[in-house]
């Protein structure tokens, strides 16, 4: 049971299935959520403001990435998550949650370091127990 | 000379007379009567010797007189011979037969020539000129004789005329005849000698030629011949240009003999082919260009012009042979062509990119449906109706996603015309198939035989042949016959450089002459069984052939399928 996931995603109902199905998994307690990479960013700046802040928000140990959204889409985002200002936290394993079929889509994926895998809507229970065996296997 | 022994005979006479009276004078004066006798003696032999004297030295003078006639005649004679022996060699030598006419009586002599050029036999041959001109071909006989005889008329020194003579066995031979006449000193024609060539060779030898050279004049397409050398880096002068050629340039055959190709070259033509036609003709290769020429009125065209080297009986290069087309019409289309496939391309790019994105915004909300679906499942529902409700919006919302990812699936054959291919092992793609029909096949338990003793291995795309296999098993599972166990064989067999696999179950079967043209189309369904969405052939078909592959069936309702796959092993 891991301790914190943030889920980037610009549709509300793709962010409730995820909250509802991974509560049902018990695959992490807390899940943080952002509608777009923007939102994403100022996240972890707001993490890095508020240090040893009792109620500061979790350090989130994965990632679920949409790519579609407004405003900053997935690929943005870790363009901007990679560069040094976000060195303390691009570490963080993500896995990209997309309905794309695009098959440019895949490659570009296995550009990014920091990407473990590239997985397609919907998220379900058998694909959580394939991401935790991956995440542990994987260092 | 009758005179002249008259005139001797003559002078002999009275000298004798004048000696006789001299000594009829003196003698009586030196001698007495009485010797009459010894004074007639005296007389005679006195007579006698002068006589002789004067005889000798007439036959003396004589002779020498006669010798060096003699001597005249002899080397006349000699020159004679000579020549007439030289007459008889030239005239075995030469190859031509002689002739000599003698015009008032009309006599005609041949020497032997007319036996070996035109054999005939010494008394086949005819005396006169009329033998001659009956053996002339009648198409150029009268011409001929005109000529002949208004030459005659003229008494001009020589004449040549060509036609056809029949030979001995009846076929007729091109020849050239010259003759000189000789006149007497009233400068009368009295005889012609003349001489008669063989020139049947030459004349068809020309009349080849002149075939082949209509090809140059007549043609179409413009043909140059020029010099051998390269002229101050520019293509070698012209020497020779074809009618066509001043069709197609503007430019007169006198307008551009001597001078070079360059002139053509405008503003819009290719440097660059240029130069490479450059470097050929430096190099003695042949070479062919295209570019834009410009005609005398400085109008473009698309021209094809290739350059052959010609090499004289030495094997020295000695001239350049260019043959060039006017391609204006072809260059166009070409053009044409090419912007519709840029646009075509360019669409086909835009509608690609279309149906990606459409299906993306297709699969966004269909992947929320099934993921709130699935999450339905474990909340426990009460209502009976609800339930069914439920699970209709269930079985819809799967159908629609499979419908949605069969599509997609098409998109991206459609989109790879050539895909990887790797050594499959046979076997081990079945095996995956089978654990992914895992449940179908142990709840209908269908007996399934396999057979790839003979072909281990293929080389194909291994995702796609997992999908053809799964797609064709689970067929023949679904449409099983409910009246017998289901068994489906599958086996496959090496035939020249394919693979061929056979897919055969004994299930409900399609009727395929109701059907035979629907049969790998798209949502075509021949039965009423659910779960059906009329894809899954289709797929199959693209799949195959996208590896250079086909696919063909055989069936019969209520009998079973038998599906045979070719496949490229390479």
């Amino acid at each position: 049971m891991l301790d914190t996931i943030l889920c980037i995603d610009d549709d509300p109902i793709t962010l409730m299935l995820c909250k509802m199905v991974i509560t049902k998994a018990s695959f992490s307690n807390e899940i943080a959520t952002a509608r777009n990479g923007e939102e994403a960013l100022n996240y972890f700046n707001t993490l890095k403001n508020t240090n040893s802040d009792g109620e500061s928000k979790r350090l989130p140990q994965l990632i679920f990435l949409d790519l579609n959204m407004p405003v900053m889409g997935g690929w943005e985002f870790l363009d901007c998550f990679c560069s040094d200002d976000y060195s303390d936290y691009n570490h963080i394993k993500t896995i990209i949650l997309s309905s794309t079929i695009d098959p440019e889509d895949l490659k570009r994926s296995k550009k990014y370091p920091m990407v473990i895998d590239f997985l397609s809507k919907p998220i379900s229970k058998e694909m959580l127990e394939y991401v935790k065996i991956k995440i542990n296997s994987t260092p | 000379m009758k005179n002249k022994t008259n005139q001797i005979a003559l002078i002999y006479v009275l000298i004798s007379i004048f000696l006789a009276i001299v000594s009829h004078k003196l003698l009586p004066k030196h001698l007495s009567f009485t010797d009459f006798s010894s004074y007639i003696f005296i007389n005679d032999i006195l007579f006698i010797l002068v006589s002789g004297i004067l005889i000798k030295y007439l036959l003396y003078k004589n002779d020498i007189k006669n010798s060096s006639v003699f001597k005249k005649l002899k080397k006349s004679n000699d020159e004679i011979k000579e020549s007439n022996e030289r007459y008889d060699i030239v005239a075995k030598a030469t190859s031509d037969t002689i002739w000599d006419w003698k015009i008032e009586e009309d006599r005609l002599l041949w020497n032997k020539g007319i036996e070996g050029v035109f054999g005939y036999k010494q008394d086949q041959v005819g005396k006169s000129s009329k033998w001659w001109f009956e053996n002339i071909h009648p198409e150029d006989s009268i011409k001929m004789s005109i000529k002949l005889y208004s030459f005659i008329e003229q008494k001009t020194e020589k004449w040549q005329d060509q036609y056809r003579f029949k030979c001995a066995d009846g076929t007729y031979k091109y020849v050239l005849d010259r003759g000189f006449i000789l006149k007497d000193e009233e400068g009368k024609v009295v005889r012609m000698i003349g001489a008669i060539q063989d020139i049947t060779k030459q004349k068809e030898e020309e009349q080849r030629l002149k075939l082949l050279e209509t090809v140059i004049t007549q043609t179409k397409d413009s043909v140059i011949i020029t010099q051998a050398d390269l002229n101050d880096g520019e293509i070698p002068k012209i020497i020779y240009v074809n009618p066509a050629f001043s069709v197609m340039s503007g430019y007169s055959s006198d307008e551009i003999v001597g001078k070079s190709p360059d002139l053509f070259i405008g503003q819009n033509s290719d440097s660059q082919e240029y130069e490479k036609l450059i470097n050929a003709i430096k190099n003695k290769e042949e070479c062919q260009v295209e570019t834009i020429n410009y005609t005398k009125n400085k109008e473009e065209y698309w021209v094809s012009f290739s350059m052959l080297p010609v090499n004289n009986s030495d094997g020295e290069l000695s001239h350049w042979v260019s043959i060039q087309r006017d391609i204006t019409d072809e260059k166009k289309q070409e053009i044409e062509k090419e912007q519709l496939i840029r646009e075509l391309t360019q669409n086909n790019k835009d509608l690609q990119q279309f149906s990606y994105i459409t299906s993306h915004n297709l699969r966004a909300p269909l992947s929320n449906l099934t993921g709130l679906l699935s999450l339905i499942e474990d909340i426990p529902i009460d209502n009976q109706e609800l339930r069914a409700v439920l699970d209709g919006f269930n079985k819809s919302t799967n159908l629609l996603n499979e419908t949605i990812n069969d599509l997609v699936k098409v998109i991206v054959i459609k989109d790879n015309p050539s895909i990887q291919k790797e050594d499959v092992q046979l076997k081990e793609v079945f095996e995956n198939v089978f654990s992914q029909l895992d449940f179908l096949i142990g709840l209908h338990k269908p007996i399934i035989k396999i057979d790839f003793e003979k072909v281990k291995f293929l080389n194909t795309n291994k995702a796609y042949l997992e999908s053809i296999l799964l797609n064709l098993l689970t067929n023949a599972i679904k449409y099983r016959s409910e009246k017998h166990q289901s068994k489906i064989t599958i086996s496959a067999n090496k035939v020249h450089n394919d693979v061929v696999m056979i897919f055969k179950d004994n299930g409900i079967g399609i009727d395929l002459l109701r059907n035979k043209d629907k049969i790998f189309g798209l949502y075509q369904r021949f039965h009423d069984y659910p779960d059906s969405k009329g894809l899954g052939l289709y797929l199959v078909k693209s799949q195959i052939e996208t590896m250079g592959g086909t696919i063909s069936i055989e069936s019969e309702v209520n009998i079973g399928t038998t599906f045979t796959l070719t496949f490229k092993n390479k």
